[in-house]
């Protein structure tokens, strides 16, 4: 490893006075604002109260109550990714099914789930390096292959998938040799749509943050159900004919009940250690699960009641979208909440993880 | 691009490597902050500004990307074990990152950025990171950590500038006490289970070590940086039995691959029986 030398800067926190020191050490490469140094006077928490030996120990002591864990750095391209992301994955899957085993009256519906895929991944990768902390380096994702970090496993899956997804969706509606290429890129896209619509769950659960790591099993069937019922969202907001109405409609049903009933496993497993559970039930996370589980539930309500109105459809539709948003969002606060608490972490690792 | 985990492993394997760490001895720490100051100063990091906590002497707060070493202070409301005057005790831990056999954060990085060096520590190339952050969730012990102004995922490389030049780390040349022990591994296990014994026969039973193998940390099979604790690690910040994560993703992944299955086969269905209810 070789380090540049450069000129040192005044007022970097370094504290080097520039005319007898040389920036060669392993951390001088850290880029920091000139004004760091204005940062004195204020902890960036409340300040300790009370002399710390006067206080009783707790039988489950901390250390000042400080995080254990840091909090995830992400922001909210992330739960943003994992909804168009899922939501792209099911929908390229519904469409290869679609191609493969309807017939000519699916030739709208197979168009428009290959144009919802081709949309999501590429908006996907414009999330996912919206939030990288050096956007211009992206494509160190694509240096390395591991096998034990699901991101990088999905960094893959959406590098393979993005250009089937654009190439089925250009390519759709044409004949010939061109649409004998859109028909393989879409298979190949429903393929890798199976693990988009999944694994941003194992993301997350493959993590030391308690809530996330609790849900590990629940997690994955949460995430797959909401990406049936995102897609059969937004078909649902666009032409169908009658026949594509009705699988769009089964699809998206199954989609929402088994979003609702993995919901309830979810709380179940994380809620085994109850200070893990807090993170799901209090506060913006908490309040986030609630409203997804009101919305999901009133978009199936809404599916279930028997007619064919295109208001209703496109109203069920905009509710399941919410409610999928929301989910992701909620799952991400509650992640955030639960490294911020030293106890989650303790209380899960004394009853065993 | 390589394939890490299906071809080789990410073990250098040359003959010259080496595998040393550091033996904290938290009994003998006097919460002098040298081994704070050393790694700044050697390693040119930036201060973290400077503020008032409250938490006891403690105004470092916790470790991060730019503090490599941060000296705990817990002021207990009990004695030691065979302390004679006072309800009161004193313990200090200089802590630092793990580099675990285990290790969350290389296991997480999917840039290869964080690769396990010849030393058998886990160090972070500042030219690869591109701050995605996943390595950050994926450390149990909260240790490395994103600069926002910077952009990239850093923590302790155990001066590997200095392992290189066959100087011990920054910190624990300038430790006054030898709390900080750099050196061989076996040697340092050696050092610590004699220290342990020392310690019970001097009737600081409490006395146990924190992460020194795969026996007593199976979660992380054990760590090169281990610890001297007289109490339980919660009161140090420490996770009582972390785990990296990888050991528990075959959970998620089978259960992902059960969900995506049961997807494909409710599309296939939603086909079929709707062409089937327009045939009716």
């Amino acid at each position: 490893v070789t380090f540049g030398r450069r000129a040192p800067r005044n007022g970097d926190g370094r504290h080097i006075d520039p005319s007898i020191g040389l920036l060669e050490g392993e951390g001088s490469q850290q880029d920091v604002p000139p004004d760091v140094a204005a940062s004195e006077g204020s902890a960036p928490f409340a300040v300790w109260e009370g002399v710390p030996s006067e206080r009783p120990r707790p039988a489950d002591p901390t250390y000042y109550e400080r995080p254990v864990l840091k909090e995830p750095v992400w922001i909210w391209a992330v739960p943003a990714y994992f909804y168009v992301g899922s939501a792209a994955g099911a929908a390229a899957v519904l469409g290869m099914v679609a191609r493969a085993t309807g017939g000519r009256d699916l030739a709208g519906l197979v168009r428009r789930c290959r144009w919802i895929a081709a949309t999501g991944d590429a908006i996907g990768t414009g999330l996912l390096i919206y939030d990288l902390g050096r956007p211009e380096r992206f494509f160190n994702m694509l240096r390395v292959f591991r096998r034990t970090s699901p991101l990088s496993v999905g960094s893959w899956i959406l590098a393979a998938s993005t250009p089937l997804t654009a190439t089925s969706a250009l390519l759709s509606g044409e004949n010939g040799l061109k649409g004998a290429m859109a028909d393989i890129a879409g298979a190949g896209a429903g393929l890798l749509g199976m693990p988009m619509a999944g694994y941003t769950s194992v993301l997350l659960s493959n993590t030391a943050v308690p809530v996330w790591q609790e849900a590990r099993r629940s997690l994955p069937p949460l995430f797959v159900a909401s990406a049936m019922s995102s897609a059969a969202s937004l078909l649902d907001l666009m032409h169908l004919n009658g026949r594509e109405e009705r699988i769009v409609h089964r699809f998206g049903l199954v989609g929402k009940v088994g979003a609702l009933a993995a919901m309830t496993a979810v709380e179940g497993d994380v809620h085994r250690v109850e200070k893990v559970g807090g993170a799901l039930r209090e506060g913006l996370a908490g309040g986030l699960w609630r409203a997804a589980k009101g919305l999901t539930a009133a978009s199936l309500g809404l599916s279930l009641v028997p007619g064919a109105g295109r208001i209703k459809r496109q109203s069920s539709a905009i509710l399941g979208t919410g409610g999928a948003i929301l989910m992701r969002f909620a799952v991400f606060h509650a992640g955030k909440a639960s490294a911020r608490d030293p106890r989650a972490t303790f209380h899960l690792q004394r009853t065993g993880a | 691009v390589t394939i890490e985990g299906l071809v080789g492993g990410a073990k250098p394997t040359d003959e010259a490597s080496r595998r040393v760490g550091f033996f904290t001895d938290t009994t003998v720490c006097i919460g002098c902050k040298a081994c704070e100051v050393a790694c700044k100063e050697w390693n040119q990091l930036p201060d973290d500004g400077l503020f008032f906590t409250g938490m006891s002497y403690d105004n470092t707060v916790a470790l991060g990307a730019s503090t490599w070493r941060h000296v705990s202070f817990i002021e207990r409301p009990v004695p030691l074990p065979g302390q004679e005057a006072g309800g009161f005790s004193w313990l200090l831990m200089s802590d630092v990152c793990k580099h675990c056999s285990t290790a969350g954060c290389l296991e997480a990085c999917p840039t290869g950025a964080i690769v396990r060096t010849e030393f058998d520590s886990v160090y972070v190339q500042p030219d690869i990171c591109n701050g995605c952050g996943y390595c950050i969730v994926g450390c149990p012990f909260g240790v490395i950590d994103r600069r926002e102004d910077d952009g990239r995922a850093w923590k302790c490389t155990m001066c590997y500038d200095r392992l290189r030049g066959d100087m011990e780390p920054a910190c624990a040349k300038a430790c006054p006490t030898d709390s900080i022990v750099y050196g061989d591994l076996d040697e340092l296990k050696e050092r610590a289970a004699a220290r342990v014994h020392e310690l019970h026969g001097r009737g600081l039973t409490d006395a146990y070590l924190y992460g020194a193998d795969e026996a007593t940390q199976p979660g992380t099979g054990g760590v090169n940086a281990f610890f001297l604790l007289v109490d339980r690690p919660e009161v140090y910040n420490l996770p009582p039995e972390p785990v990296a994560p990888s050991r528990l993703a075959g959970q998620a992944w089978r259960s992902m691959a059960a969900s995506v299955v049961a997807m494909a086969a409710v599309a296939l269905g939603a086909v079929v029986s709707a062409s089937k209810a327009r045939r009716s």
